[in-house]
């Protein structure tokens, strides 16, 4: 039962991104045979390293979507404070209300049913632009993003072009 | 007076069996060591050649450098003998947390920045990965032709919005088009914009 309304909506989401892509963002399943994993394409905001970059992720769904926020995972080298070295995208808005015992995150910012997929990657890609130096997934990159900035950039512009391939 | 001699042997008491058991803790690790070289590597610790610590390493990648380092120093430095527990199946002792070696440590910050990057590029680039190359080639040879005549039947779907369209199979190849097309776009402007900027090849 509960998987089918997460199929149901998860559907409809895909239609509007479809129809309404936002800027920069392409997603929807890898497959509608199993809606509940989702391939997306973010592109690196511009005025930032990871400016002309496209960034794929993966977005695995939960059989009761939308109670439950998916997990995000890039499958590309990501170098950046929130994202854990093995990809894990840390962000608010992918974490369950009531799950944050530090209270860093107001229960606004954090999942609940009324957000959605296009939500969760306008606010990561808003995130590439202004990496959380709170609570950082990967330590190493907070760190050279404080103290070394420009060897961080460095870093995410090689990413950048080794993605696409140049 | 007589309290105090009591006292005397009860304190050399304690530290006779306070000795024995510091001696116990230090030379325990041997037995189980393979006999190779007890005593030598008791009391003071004899550096680990790196050179050594590297060659076990480029045999067998998967194991920690520590690891290695602890084994050799049981083993007097014989790489051999280290090789060969490996091989015979047998997992090397995880050394106890006081084992600092300072090789080790002093070059962990050199080897956990950089290669942080290196192993995470498991991940193949875009263009590999969708299968474009044929068509990063085909847009270079004669500029925008081929890729507006593959998009004639989206434009009739982008009529209504981006192209929903009620066929599963029309949808998925819709979508993966304009998920090549992000990409394709993006490596034309990176690469307009290492034209322009073709002075500073630095970067």
């Amino acid at each position: 039962m509960t998987s089918s309304v997460a199929s149901k909506r998860l559907f409809q989401e895909y239609r509007t991104l479809t129809n309404n892509p936002p800027d920069g963002i392409t997603a929807g399943p890898v497959s509608e045979d199993d809606i509940f994993v989702w391939e997306a394409l973010i592109q690196g905001p511009e005025d930032t390293p990871f400016a002309l970059g496209v960034f794929p992720a993966e977005l695995k769904f939960p059989r009761d979507y939308p109670l439950s926020p998916p997990s995000m995972k890039f499958t590309c080298d990501m170098w950046h404070p929130n994202v854990y070295p093995n990809g894990n995208v840390c962000i608010s808005i992918l974490h369950p209300p009531g799950d944050d015992p530090n209270h860093y995150e107001s229960a606004s910012e954090r999942w609940s049913p009324i957000q959605s997929v296009e939500k969760i990657l306008i606010s990561v890609m808003s995130m590439l632009a202004e990496p959380n130096d709170e609570s950082p997934a990967n330590v190493d990159a907070a760190r050279m993003w404080r103290e070394k900035r420009g060897e961080y950039e460095r870093i995410v512009r090689d990413n950048v072009r080794k993605g696409l391939g140049l | 007076m007589a309290e105090q001699t009591i006292n005397i042997p009860q304190l050399l008491a304690v530290l006779l069996v306070g000795f024995l058991a510091v001696r116990w803790y230090f030379s325990s690790p041997d037995p189980n060591g393979g006999g190779s070289s007890r005593g030598s590597n008791t009391g003071r610790t004899r550096p680990v050649d790196p050179a050594q610590v590297e060659q076990v390493a480029q045999m067998f990648p998967q194991l920690s450098r520590r690891d290695i380092m602890w084994d050799l120093q049981r083993n007097g430095g014989s790489v051999q003998a280290t090789t060969e527990r490996v091989l015979g199946g047998r997992s090397l002792e995880v050394p106890p947390p006081s084992f600092q070696p300072r090789d080790l440590t002093s070059s962990a910050p050199t080897s956990s920045s950089p290669p942080s990057s290196t192993p995470r590029s498991l991940h193949p680039d875009l263009i590999t990965r969708y299968n474009l190359a044929s068509k990063i080639s085909s847009q270079q040879t004669s500029g925008n032709s081929p890729a507006s005549s593959s998009n004639a039947t989206t434009s009739q779907g982008q009529g209504q919005g981006q192209g929903w369209s009620q066929n599963k199979n029309e949808r998925q190849q819709l979508l993966q088009r304009r998920r090549e097309e992000m990409i394709l776009a993006a490596r034309r402007k990176m690469e307009e914009k290492d034209k322009a900027t073709g002075a500073d090849e630095g970067n």
